[in-house]
């Protein structure tokens, strides 16, 4: 049996701690919320039976932990002996263990020392404003951004171009402050020294100089053949001038733009007036392909030894003959033609039958009689009877007087008759150096004198060398792969063309049905000069000239 | 009559203003076409890059602005004409750009336009839309009437709690102690408590009476009823608490990026005069 003093300690309304004695007497003291507990401790954070205190075998009292915690010091336990002093949290009350009167076995003393908080303020202090602290955040980040951005975009770039030892140090790295300033994608033959800038922007402030240029470029050519010319044009200490300095028309951080500018304005900027730039210039001012540029000149092989090549233009009709020595009718070579074996022998023909493409730009290779005559006139190479046919190859005329030596010597006379007028004539031109001498082998006894006058064989004639145009624009560049799309005869027209000597090339109207000047137009596409023409380059032209032969 | 609001400030004055603004700079971006491309520094580019640079300079000054008292004009019309003028600086800073961007101090000027401008839209979007879903969750009330209320649940619901058996009291009692309104910026900014006490006291109570009978379970009906109303209480008051965040969130980004922005512009012109 416990007999058990219990002491409970409340504050009055001043604040001022008083205490009532109780003297409990059963087998064991519960503790807890629920009424029937005989300590009833009547607050939220105590369960219905929190504890007990009981004696156990030992004699000792013990508090025991029911549905609730027991702490001392900080711990959680579940049974603690109750000895004189000892102070135990059952929730927000502390029992302490008193001196033991006489006439009871414990005494214990219980005081509410975790008052219930105010709901309300308790609920408020719980209820945070909202974005506490965001001035100052807000005011930190923008600092933070703009000492960030200040010394790495600017601080360090500068601290690199105004401190020689710095300078020095970042001039052996790969990459500099600098790069950061750097307004666009630097193009592939400058990107193995573009991420260092110095490279280039010698001085700060300064704009990039054609010494900068130079440094590398040592052995370009010059834009313009004439060196007065080219002096005047590009003499870069006369800048805002008339100067023209080498970054004007070769922009740099604009990959993947042409470094070159491609615009007119480079081009009309003297071609608009080139009277301005040379006076003894022949050509007219142009400013728009649309509107002021002259008509196309198609460049013509010539037998003549000191110019080989001469440009007519096209409104010069009479001129415009091609002098190729072979006999070529477009007009039989299209669409459904009949071959040599007669009505058997019909085939569809289309221009890429001969005219084989070759290249990224769609030029054509020269066409060869091996691969694009043969496959429908093999059989114009023999001569004679059915029944005792010789054939002869295809080449140098020595050999085909050679071949007939061998294999029909009787006849040699009149077979080789029968080829100069007939078999070879069929598609050449031949000097008969015994009867007459055509207009072509003047001009080609002029270039060949000794063809002409004594053949140094025995050949009873000869075939007239050919001279077949294989580039018709020398000064304009034309990709046919950007021309896909377009039917050949949109722009040859040689369906109808009966001689070999009818020249089919576009002229400047049938451009403009695409295409149109410096501006798009309705249906039509804006085309620069760089679309068809080169940045006059003395040497390019040297090499762009086709070689007679 | 209804008031005009900043949108449509002087029957959209400024709105006018920035669709002549974007006109101009489309049809100068179409129909001059630089000689190398489009690009900041053709004379298209700097143009467009010199009309940027005043219309941000123009709308910091908003900023500056908006804090004096001095009369330099109405407010409604200041905000408008940042807010439309805002919208236009985008399109002519992308038009400057030529849309050629790297990492550069260029690019990082472009791009700290872009946070303050697309900030700015969401601060647009948040006082179009929060204060009238303030006005609708708040009626009335303010927030320390909410928490006055709360509180007045909070002693009904413990005086009942403390006679229920512990695992109710228990739920209660950390409801009442344990339930925060906006606790942290995340928490602010979704407007709810994640395993709220309120709410969790609420779903266990929902199977927690079935044993009580007679008199213990009416009253565990009032104490159930009571706990629901609180947690419709402490939703609303959380709800505030969410608007009244996210009305402010933006400024985290808007300012301070504004500010960096008149920083990076500022190098980037510098940069483009030392180099060029």
């Amino acid at each position: 049996m416990i007999n058990c003093l219990l002491i409970k300690t409340s504050l009055n309304k001043r604040g001022m701690p008083v205490r009532s004695y109780r003297t409990l007497t059963a087998e064991e003291l519960l503790i807890g919320r629920s009424a029937e507990c005989s300590i009833h401790l009547l607050d939220p954070r105590i369960s219905m039976h929190h504890a007990v205190i009981k004696r156990l075998d030992d004699g000792q009292f013990y508090l025991l932990a029911a549905n609730g915690e027991l702490e001392v010091d900080g711990a959680i336990l579940q049974s603690i002996a109750l000895t004189h002093g000892l102070q135990v949290m059952i929730g927000p009350f502390q029992l302490k263990v008193e001196p033991v009167p006489p006439d009871v076995n414990i005494a214990v003393s219980l005081t509410l020392v975790h008052l219930l908080p105010d709901d309300y303020q308790g609920l408020k202090s719980r209820t945070h404003e909202p974005l506490r602290g965001a001035s100052a955040f807000k005011r930190k980040l923008a600092l933070s951004l703009v000492a960030f951005i200040t010394l790495i975009f600017l601080a360090l770039p500068l601290a690199q171009n105004l401190i020689p030892n710095l300078y020095a140090t970042m001039a052996k790295l790969p990459l500099g402050f600098d790069r950061l300033w750097s307004p666009g994608h630097i193009s592939n033959s400058h990107l193995h020294f573009g991420s260092q800038c110095f490279n280039c922007h010698e001085v700060l402030t300064q704009q990039v100089t054609d010494k900068a240029c130079i440094k590398c470029h040592r052995n370009v050519a010059p834009h313009i053949s004439n060196p007065e010319l080219q002096e005047r044009v590009f003499n870069h200490n006369k800048l805002f001038t008339d100067g023209v300095r080498c970054t004007e028309c070769h922009r740099e951080h604009k990959s993947p733009h042409p470094l070159a500018r491609q615009d007119n304005n480079t081009c009309v900027s003297c071609h608009g007036n080139i009277q301005a730039v040379d006076s003894k210039t022949k050509l007219p001012n142009i400013y728009d392909f649309d509107h002021d540029h002259p008509a196309f000149k198609l460049t013509f092989l010539t037998n003549d030894k000191e110019k080989r090549v001469v440009r007519v233009p096209q409104t010069d009709k009479a001129r415009l003959v091609e002098k190729s020595n072979i006999k070529f009718p477009h007009s039989q070579h299209f669409g459904k033609v009949q071959g040599p074996n007669g009505i058997w022998d019909v085939h569809e023909m289309t221009c890429t039958n001969c005219h084989q493409q070759e290249g990224r730009e769609m030029r054509f290779k020269p066409v060869s009689y091996d691969q694009d005559c043969a496959t429908c006139h093999a059989n114009q190479l023999t001569v004679g009877p059915s029944n005792k046919l010789v054939t002869v190859p295809h080449g140098s005329e020595q050999n085909v007087i050679n071949a007939l030596k061998v294999q029909a010597p009787k006849q040699l006379t009149h077979y080789s008759e029968s080829l100069k007028t007939d078999g070879c004539a069929y598609c050449h031109e031949i000097n008969d150096f015994k009867t007459r001498t055509s207009p072509a082998t003047k001009t080609l006894a002029k270039l060949k004198p000794k063809l002409t006058t004594k053949p140094e064989s025995d050949l009873p004639w000869h075939i007239v060398p050919l001279n077949i145009n294989q580039d018709w624009f020398s000064k304009a560049h034309f990709n046919h792969a950007s021309h896909q799309t377009q039917k050949c005869q949109s722009c040859h027209a040689v369906e109808q063309s009966d001689s070999s000597a009818d020249v089919a090339m576009p002229d400047r109207q049938s451009c403009l049905r695409c295409h149109s000047g410096n501006s798009p137009k309705s249906k039509r596409i804006a085309s620069s000069c760089m679309s068809c023409h080169d940045f006059h380059n003395p040497h390019k032209i040297q090499e762009s000239l086709p070689e007679s032969k | 009559m209804q008031r005009e609001n900043i949108f449509d400030y002087k029957r959209y004055r400024y709105f006018k203003l920035a669709i002549i603004i974007i006109a101009i700079a489309f049809a100068a971006y179409i129909l001059f076409e630089p000689t190398v491309g489009y690009y900041g520094g053709s004379w298209l580019g700097y143009s467009l890059g010199t009309a940027s640079t005043t219309l941000v300079f123009w709308m910091a000054w908003y900023g500056v602005r908006k804090r004096r008292f001095r009369n330099s004009g109405s407010t409604q019309g200041w905000l408008s004409a940042h807010i439309y003028l805002g919208t236009a600086l985008t399109v002519t800073a992308t038009l400057h750009s030529g849309f050629h961007f790297g990492i550069n101090v260029h690019s990082l000027t472009y791009a700290l336009l872009l946070i303050v401008v697309i900030s700015g839209f969401f601060g647009n979007y948040a006082y179009m839309i929060y204060p009238r879903l303030m006005t609708e969750n708040m009626g009335e009330d303010s927030l320390d009437g909410l928490l006055m209320r709360i509180a007045e649940t909070d002693k009904l619901a413990r005086q009942i709690a403390i006679i229920m058996p512990d695992d109710i009291n228990f739920i209660v009692d950390r409801a009442c102690r344990e339930t925060y309104i906006g606790k942290g910026l995340l928490e602010q900014l979704k407007g709810y408590q994640a395993n709220c006490p309120t709410a969790v006291a609420v779903e266990k109570m929902t199977v927690l009476g079935s044993a009580l009978t007679g008199e213990q379970r009416r009253l565990y009906r009032e104490l159930y009823s009571i706990m629901i109303r609180r947690q419709s209480l402490v939703k609303r008051a959380r709800q505030d608490l969410m608007y009244r965040a996210r009305l402010g969130f933006w400024l985290y980004f808007h300012t301070p990026f504004a500010i960096a922005l008149l920083a990076a512009m500022v190098v980037h012109i510098i940069a483009v005069f030392l180099y060029w």
